[in-house]
């Protein structure tokens, strides 16, 4: 600790402090110029739910502590910094100051006050937000999967395990999705076959975690005013190698129109699957099989004169299909899905020759390949 | 103060590598300890490099297989944890300690090499599963099922491997605990009483009974685990091709158990470390010192019952009670950090680098304190779990305190490691360049938490709005990993031609600084006498004498 007379700053150093300087001007500038979208994003988004609402009510409450909290305590960090630096050639000892303990226990008292109330009113919340209606609108199922999310329709009197009415196996597109009706209270049931998801919906403000062996389940409450709305879903528990394609979307309908597309689910689920076209087996059998979500085969080669696809899904309550997509992306051809263990015949009618993608439309990141047609 | 003439030149070690390799002198294998954690603090920052750089845009660009990218997350999270930090405290703690309450070696030294020479052996271990057909990949909390051996789940000996590194980190860690407790609780000087020790050999102490008490437990789970993947065991697997029976949540619950006080582990010495440079470079006594003694006991004692805040979305926690207790925690804390204000105000501060890092992890750990009340509200962290809110939370804690702490220590105690000073300049470049690059990391990872963006994905949609903030962070990323060049330029020279330290460059309080430095083997030829928590002090000041 030199007491020398303070040597006039390197070149290095007035660069530096220079640096610094233009730099702080000009994230002060951007700052300013984006206050709005910067100080939106430190709050979640808008709540969609009821339920997430209420969640929004509380962050705001912690928000405002926090910042006051921070500012304060901040504040003081700083200001000891700036105020009591040593002077140059200042060799005196500061007043040793062993402590206080008036201070002790104002600092004690205070911060425990503050983190009871906080306590409080989230427990509130926690409550409200836990509540489970005893007459639900309607009751689903969202069954999670390496890697994709089905959700079953239940009758209302149903419980976890109740056979579906029906299901819905795309978990994303404007056929498939988690259907809701808007202003009635929707009860979820999470199931998982294999290992721990998460359903998160980040507009709901909300997650839970899908555990096999359990039943986690919880209420849904999506305002009426929202119907017609699309909100993005995704797993949010780390599930494996598919885990950032496990999206799914939730549709917001309006009651009515909640009603048709209900009635139609449950009119298509008990109509009577239509035969096999007889002579179905056209052109050569192909084998393709599924299995721990990959195809065994990358490529196939098969006759412009049409063939079938021998299907074997070998995964245990996951569900795959059978698409071929020309160079542009456009569908050429859709089997029906199949939930394993299953095998299935996909009859596919000619194509013109030329080189194809297939896929399982559920799975396209992990299941593709080439189809050359000859 | 010790009329010793040893110059940094003669030092008082043989240097040859068979030396380093049998020592059991603490000093020496303190030294170990930081350079092997080193070593593993750059090869998991090389993983996260990997991590950031495929994050920074939308699309698959730079990890192709995103097996390998739940492997880069993976071990950066293990590595980091178990290889760096606890590692490094111990490290810190085993070279400091000792010298502090005035003892010649630890306890046990032979036991003290043996902890040691675990963590190297452990180290390889866990990088083997990259050459044995991919590392663990379930993540550092390897939850079950995804930790068992099934497909699409973890096959291959990485996750075996991890178990067994564990395993013998965790065995490591009770006998480096066991080593603590009896050196703090028999080997102290003449007069050095429980409340004249160093608060970071307070810390230390804490530490070590959360150690022994806690590490256990995870270890056994880790057995268990071991047993499920490889014996058709179901402790903690559900269902699987032989039936099930075994809890997910069981799992979760037994980890958690160590793993949350693991976070007090890789914190308390930290502040520890900062409790001893804030006084020095203030030139005051650590304000309110029996209110830091109790509240490091406290948050030991509260972080038993605040495990379970990890798993507040399993739908299987009692959560009230995890809420409060995890509240509750939040006042030792604060308590602390008002300690540490106060022994700054009225002060007269010398900006050296050893002081810099302790404010760095002062206004960091603040924040990392901060947004993780947001989670101890129930409803608020059903929004915010397992999302980058969370990845910046834990940052906040581990980097913004540990890893800043850490550098603080680095710092101050260089110099009687060593016998020379690292050079300031270096110094303050590195502290600039990695506090600027941290908040740029860290920072907006709160935002893109709260937008709805989960951990531990490879790729996220374009249209998503969460491109800017990702290659902001990863900017910061790099920035990090740059302020580890002057870091490392720093150390290399200064051993070569660094101004020599003397006994006592800092003017410091403690009795490490009552030694030569380096010190010699044993440590003292004298003590100052000890009347009070900072003997140095009052040597200085004429109100003690040399025996």
């Amino acid at each position: 600790m030199s007491t020398a007379p303070r040597s006039r700053p390197s070149s290095l150093a007035i660069a530096g402090w220079l640096v610094a300087a233009a730099f702080g001007i000009a994230l002060a500038a951007w700052v300013v110029l984006n206050a709005g979208t910067i100080w939106n994003s430190f709050f979640p988004p808008q709540a969609k739910s009821v339920e997430g609402q209420e969640i929004r009510n509380l962050y705001d409450i912690v928000f405002i502590f926090a910042v006051v909290i921070f500012a304060v305590v901040e504040g003081l960090i700083i200001w000891s910094v700036i105020r009591y630096r040593r002077k140059p050639g200042d060799d005196e000892l500061p007043p040793q100051t062993h402590g206080n303990n008036l201070a002790e226990i104002t600092w004690t008292l205070i911060p425990t006050v503050i983190v009871l109330f906080l306590f409080v009113v989230s427990w509130q919340t926690l409550n409200s937000v836990e509540a489970v209606s005893p007459d639900p609108g309607l009751k689903v199922r969202a069954v999670a999967g390496q890697f994709q999310w089905s959700f079953d329709y239940l009758p209302t009197d149903a419980t976890g395990d109740t056979k579906a009415l029906f299901t819905v196996t795309a978990p994303v597109g404007p056929d498939g999705g988690l259907v809701l009706p808007a202003g009635q209270v929707t009860h979820l049931y999470l199931k998982s076959p294999d290992v721990i998801h998460a359903f998160y919906v980040p507009q709901f403000l909300f997650k839970r975690d899908v555990v096999p062996g359990l039943t986690n389940q919880f209420d849904l409450d999506i305002p009426a005013s929202d119907a017609g709305q699309t909100y993005r879903g995704q797993c949010a528990e780390l599930c494996g190698v598919g885990h950032r394609i496990m999206l799914f979307e939730v549709h917001a309908l309006a009651q009515a129109d909640f009603k048709a597309w209900m009635d139609k689910q449950i009119a298509a689920a008990n109509a009577t699957p239509p035969p096999a076209p007889s002579g179905a087996a056209a052109g050569p059998s192909i084998p393709l099989v599924a299995q721990n979500v990959k195809f065994d085969q990358s490529t196939l080669t098969v006759p412009a004169t049409g063939f079938t696809i021998h299907y074997d899904n070998k995964d245990a309550g996951t569900p795959h299909d059978f698409v071929i997509l020309d160079n542009a992306g456009s569908k050429v051809y859709g089997s029906p899905v199949v939930t394993g263990p299953k095998g299935a015949d996909f009859p596919v009618p000619a194509i013109a020759a030329g080189t194809y993608k297939f896929e399982c439309s559920i799975h396209p990141t992990l299941m593709f390949g080439t189809l050359t047609v000859q | 103060m010790a009329t010793t003439t040893l110059t940094p030149a003669a030092s008082a070690y043989r240097t040859g590598l068979y030396e380093w390799l049998t020592t059991t002198d603490h000093k020496r294998i303190g030294i170990l300890y930081i350079v092997n954690s080193f070593i593993f603090f750059f090869i998991g920052g090389l993983f996260a490099l990997g991590v950031r750089t495929e994050l920074a845009q939308p699309g698959l660009q730079f990890v192709h297989d995103e097996l390998l990218y739940n492997q880069l997350f993976t071990m950066h999270g293990t590595v980091m944890i178990f290889l760096f930090i606890i590692p490094m405290l111990v490290g810190f703690g085993n070279y400091v300690a000792p010298l502090q309450i005035g003892a010649p070696d630890m306890a046990f030294p032979r036991i003290n090499a043996l902890s040691f020479w675990m963590l190297p052996l452990a180290g390889v271990l866990l990088l083997m599963g990259f050459l044995t057909g991919g590392a663990a990949q379930a993540g550092w909390t390897s939850y079950s099922p995804l930790a068992q051996d099934r497909p699409l789940s973890s096959t291959g000996p990485g996750e075996d491997l991890w178990i067994m590194a564990l395993t013998l980190i965790g065995t490591s860690s009770i006998l480096g605990g066991i080593n603590f407790l009896v050196t703090i609780f028999k080997m102290r000087a003449p007069g050095m009483t429980m409340f004249r020790m160093p608060i970071l050999v307070w810390t230390v102490l804490v530490t070590s009974v959360l150690v022994v008490m806690a590490t256990p437990v995870l270890t056994s789970a880790l057995i268990m685990l071991f047993i499920d993947r490889n014996y058709g065991g179901h402790f903690f697997d559900p269902g699987g091709p032989n039936g099930g029976g075994g809890s997910a949540i069981l799992w979760q619950n037994v980890f958690w158990f160590y793993s949350h006080p693991a976070v007090y582990i890789m914190v308390l010495p930290a502040m520890g470390m900062i409790s001893e440079i804030l006084p020095v470079f203030s030139r005051k006594p650590l304000f309110g010192y029996k209110a830091f003694v109790f509240a490091t006991a406290g948050i030991g004692a509260l972080g038993f019952s605040v495990w379970a805040h990890h798993m507040f979305t399993t739908g299987q926690v009692f959560l009230p009670f995890f809420s409060l207790m995890t509240f509750l925690i939040a006042v030792p804390t604060g308590v602390k950090m008002f300690n540490w204000i106060f022994t700054l105000f009225r002060g007269k501060l010398t900006f050296s680098t050893p002081l810099l890092f302790a404010l760095g992890f002062l206004s960091m750990f603040l924040i990392g304190g901060i947004n993780g009340a947001f989670s101890a509200a129930v409803p608020v962290d059903f929004a915010l779990q397992d999302t980058y809110w969370v990845v910046a939370h834990l940052h906040y804690v581990l980097f913004g305190g540990s890893v800043f702490g850490v550098m603080a220590g680095l710092y101050y105690w260089f110099p009687k490691m060593t016998g020379r000073m690292l050079n300031e300049t270096l110094g303050k470049i590195q502290f600039v360049l990695m506090f600027v690059g941290f908040n740029l990391t860290f920072f907006p990872m709160h935002q893109l938490g709260l937008a709805g963006m989960p951990r531990r994905i490879a790729d996220y949609a374009s249209d998503a709005g969460w491109n800017d903030l990702n290659l902001a962070a990863t900017i910061g990323g790099f920035t990090i990993a740059a302020s580890t060049l002057p870091l490392i330029w720093n150390v290399f020279s200064s051993l070569r031609a660094g101004k020599p330290a003397g006994d006592d460059p800092w003017e410091a309080n403690t009795l490490e600084w009552a030694t030569s430095s380096p010190p010699p083997p044993y440590n003292f030829d004298h003590l100052p006498e000890i009347r009070s928590e900072r003997p140095l002090f009052d040597l200085r000041h004429g109100r003690t004498v040399v025996h």
